[in-house]
């Protein structure tokens, strides 16, 4: 082995250059990229929110507007693709994209309306997500399921106190 | 376990209040007063080697404040946790400083973080914490709010180095034109031969400990882990894991075991291989940067291949892994590393045919083998001085009992045997993954039952390339951490460049530097201080390096 | 930014990072990507710098040395900030870093009165090779961002 192994080896070789961006690049499947997000699926239950590290998907009750507003910003993300994981509707989906480089932010953002409770007023959950839990536990006892959790236990606790009274 | 709690008992005798036996090693509670003793007769009676001093405020479970020295006993493959007791209103203990060199950075940084006051350490100065940071708030008390922060003042750095009477005062206001990552270096040269090294770093610390224990949960913190580090972060996603699920009892299905076996040999392999780029660039031979570069890139494609990332894998959870390996990835598993394997032999070859390359590397940075057992050094470094340390036999974990392999020793203590270490563990790395992709067992990838219990203890070591990388954790409420404590491998190996830059010549300083493999932007400032002639420039990393090249 | 059509040079400023994103931007430099293609080269020294290439979130050890480095670049000068830990990624909020760009930029006004230089951010954790390239020649006009703001509102 000499010094002209090296500029043997550099001949053998030749050009290795991949040449971004005038030519395609080659990504192996199931590398993580940018998340995608359907609308017309989520419920917004925020589990994406709960697991997520950064704190990139918030979730937040705009009490004025009536909405959950579900908030993506890109420039926290880790692209872990924990959220696409625990979405119970599988409203995430992690894409390949890797060109998301920005001068203005960019945010994704689902607004879902709310439910108000039918005896105090209060918000508690969203349309959807009451018509997804309904779907899979059938029809509930119709005089609860408009109410908040904290009226709901007050009316179950008054049926047991007052005689003949209330739910079964 | 049996013998080792009898021996122990044997050696010490009354001093141990009571012990605890957990996995992977025992725990042992002594009086503040007995501290010396113990740890003298650990270390002199029994060969224990220094690992990490742990401080935690346990003042939610029993009042008190702990502080924890872990010691390894290599040849009976287990750590040696000694606990001491400290009072809430004014704890304060001894230092082990003056037994134990290598306790030194350790005892600081118990001080800086948590308060405990270390009695005669031999140089008190603050560590970790910045230098405008305000006195007496000390961010790892349990009453110090994770979400308020002290305004930070722009004034320049007070740092003062430690110099001897001959050396001319230096401005060290850091307002330099030259800067790649603020760590602080400080030579003291007599005309070309250095002398002594004073060092201010710790420029990258974000806080991880305290981010980990206030608002995130068990599987959230994997994540977190895995950025501590940008060339070993899987190694320390793994040593977490590993401490949570040693403390909470629950086994690791075989084929999770496997796949994290896997993956941990392909991190060493790129990393080692950045490695020999970087060294070849310190040495002024930039061809063989650019080539271990080009055989590298196949590696960092695998990577992505097997879990979805080039550089954090994200694959760990409590438990197990996330995401499985299939027949397809499978073989071109196998097609990619018999290429790597072909380029790799053919580039050894070239560099150790290049005179002065071996010239260069021979005879320099010597670390004598007492002086590395007193700093408690780790990995290659430890290996190059003829210690026969290594985390997978010593302390097997995952799935490394079932195979077979070599540890490459060398007697040199020199640059050239840290160099040869590195190219030799390539090679076996390659052929542990074989052995691993031969014997992969089916099964589930995630165990069934992942409840972690309160308030227990678990402590983890697992081999990263740079050495031996240690986690220890208390788990807590509501699945929350208590304490978590993470040592990388780089912290015990830098204060032993004290010992490799002595009587060295200048040009030789920015390869010794390089081949204790610190985290590598990390030994980018340096200040030459000209003893003799009275005469100071500073100057940056660069530069250096091609004042040393030939 | 129409001056900037040429190749720029670029210097690299690590301000507390964990390395990850500092050997993406060597790897741009090695042979499979190349960036020296477009004659970007890595500068030593800030004065002869074009652009600013900051990864990490800005530490409090490191502050007082960023701004003096980021006040050395010449006018007119460019920031890209790479990886998500500069965009106000993971260490958004713990006590020993500041949180990312926008901090910064803060801080800079309150205390100097400078206004914020035009900057590109490039998430990523680490951003790809590519991902990079392409943050430069946004940087530079040649390509345009890709994405923009949603917002959807449903029943």
């Amino acid at each position: 082995m000499s010094r002209l192994s090296w500029i043997k080896k550099a001949l053998e070789v030749g050009v290795v250059t991949r040449k971004y961006p005038f030519e395609h690049v080659e990504i192996p499947e199931g590398s993580r990229g940018l998340p995608e997000f359907d609308s017309s699926k989520c419920i917004g239950c925020s589990a994406c929110a709960n697991v997520c590290t950064p704190d990139a998907i918030r979730v937040i009750d705009d009490l004025n507007e009536g909405v959950r507003r579900v908030e993506y910003f890109v420039g926290r993300c880790i692209f872990c693709g924990r959220c696409a994981e625990v979405c119970p509707v599988s409203a995430i989906k992690i894409t390949k994209e890797f060109e998301l480089a920005y001068k203005d932010e960019v945010k994704f953002i689902i607004e879902l309306k709310l439910v108000k409770c039918s005896n105090c007023g209060k918000s508690f959950t969203t349309t959807r997500h009451l018509n997804y839990v309904l779907g899979k536990v059938g029809e509930g006892i119709p005089e609860l399921i408009t109410l908040c959790p904290d009226c709901r236990r007050k009316l179950t606790i008054n049926s047991f106190i007052t005689p003949g009274g209330g739910i079964v | 376990m049996v013998d080792v709690v009898k021996l122990l008992y044997d050696v010490l005798g009354v001093r141990i209040l009571r012990h605890e036996v957990i996995k992977g090693g025992v725990i042992i509670d002594v009086k503040p007063e007995d501290l010396g003793d113990v740890v003298r007769g650990i270390t002199e009676g029994l060969g224990g080697i220094y690992t990490v001093v742990v401080g935690v405020d346990a003042r939610g479970i029993d009042g008190k404040y702990h502080n924890i020295y872990v010691f390894s006993l290599d040849n009976l493959k287990t750590y040696i946790l000694i606990r001491v007791r400290l009072s809430p209103e004014d704890p304060k203990v001894e230092s082990i400083t003056p037994i134990v060199k290598g306790a030194n950075w350790g005892e600081r940084e118990v001080k800086d973080l948590l308060g405990i006051n270390v009695l005669g350490h031999p140089d008190p100065r603050t560590l970790i914490l910045p230098d405008d940071w305000p006195s007496n708030t000390y961010p790892l008390r349990k009453e110090f709010n994770y979400y308020v922060r002290p305004k930070p003042s722009n004034l320049g750095s007070s740092y003062v180095p430690k110099r001897s009477e001959e050396v001319v005062a230096l401005p060290y206001g850091p307002y330099h034109p030259l800067l790649h990552e603020p760590e602080y270096f400080e030579l003291h040269i007599k005309g070309e031969t250095v002398v002594d090294v004073e060092y201010r770093g710790f420029h990258v610390h974000r806080g991880i400990e305290k981010l980990g224990e206030s608002r995130l949960t068990y599987n959230q913190i994997p994540f977190v882990a895995e950025r501590i580090c940008g060339i070993c972060g899987f190694v320390h996603s793994v040593c977490y894991c590993q401490a949570v699920e040693n403390a909470a009892g629950i086994e690791v299905p075989e084929r999770a075991l496997y796949i994290r076996s896997l993956v941990l040999e392909v991190e060493r392999i790129h990393s080692h291989l950045l490695w020999l780029g970087v060294a070849c660039h310190v040495l002024g031979f930039d061809t063989g940067f650019m080539h271990a570069w080009r055989i590298r890139e196949p590696v960092m494609y695998l990577a992505e291949l097997l879990t979805g990332s080039r550089k954090t894998y994200g694959i760990n959870l409590v438990g197990g892994v996330r995401r499985d390996v299939n027949k397809d990835s499978i073989e071109k598993v196998v097609k990619i590393l018999k290429n790597v394997k072909e380029e790799y032999d053919y580039f050894v070859r070239s560099l150790t045919s290049v005179k002065e390359v071996i010239k260069r590397l021979e005879g320099s940075g010597i670390l004598p083998k007492s002086e590395a057992i007193s700093y408690g050094v780790l990995g290659p470094v430890a290996r190059g001085s003829g210690l026969k340390r290594d985390v997978r036999i010593d302390h097997p974990y995952a799935a490394y009992k079932d195979v077979s392999f070599k540890v490459p020793i060398y007697s040199g203590c020199d640059n050239m045997s840290r160099l040869m270490i590195r190219v030799e563990e390539v090679y076996e790395s390659i052929s542990i993954i074989d052995q691993l992709i031969d014997k992969l067992p089916s099964g589930p990838i995630m165990s069934e039952d992942v409840e972690v219990p309160e308030f227990k203890e678990g402590f983890s070591g697992v081999e990263a390339p740079r050495g031996e990388d240690v986690h220890y954790v208390i788990t807590g409420r509501f699945s929350k951490v208590y304490r978590w404590k993470v040592r990388a491998p780089s912290y015990n190996n830098i204060p032993a460049l004290k010992v490799m830059l002595h009587e060295c010549p200048l040009s030789d300083a920015p390869l010794t530097i390089a081949s204790i493999d610190p985290c590598f932007s990390c030994t980018d400032r340096l200040v030459v201080v000209d003893v003799v002639s009275g005469k100071k420039f500073k100057v940056d990393f660069r530069t250096l390096a091609r004042r040393g090249r030939l | 930014m129409s001056i900037y059509k040429k190749s720029i040079w670029v210097f690299h400023l690590n301000t507390g990072s964990c390395n990850a994103c500092d050997i993406e931007i060597l790897d741009v430099l090695t042979p499979y990507h190349d960036v020296e293609r477009f004659g970007i080269k890595l500068v030593a020294s800030p004065r002869h710098a074009d652009a600013l290439l900051l990864t990490g979130p800005i530490t409090r050890e490191a502050l007082s040395k960023v701004v003096d480095a980021l006040l050395a670049v010449p006018e007119p000068k460019l920031v890209i900030a790479l990886g998500s830990c500069a965009c106000g990624g993971i260490w958004y909020d713990t006590y020993s870093t500041l949180g990312g760009l926008n901090e910064l930029y803060k801080v800079l006004k309150e205390e100097y009165g400078i206004p914020e230089p035009p900057t590109v951010r490039v998430p990523g954790c680490p951003p790809r090779p590519e991902a990079i390239i392409y943050g430069v020649a946004l940087a530079l006009g040649i390509m345009k961002q890709k994405y923009s703001t949603t917002k959807v509102r449903v029943e």
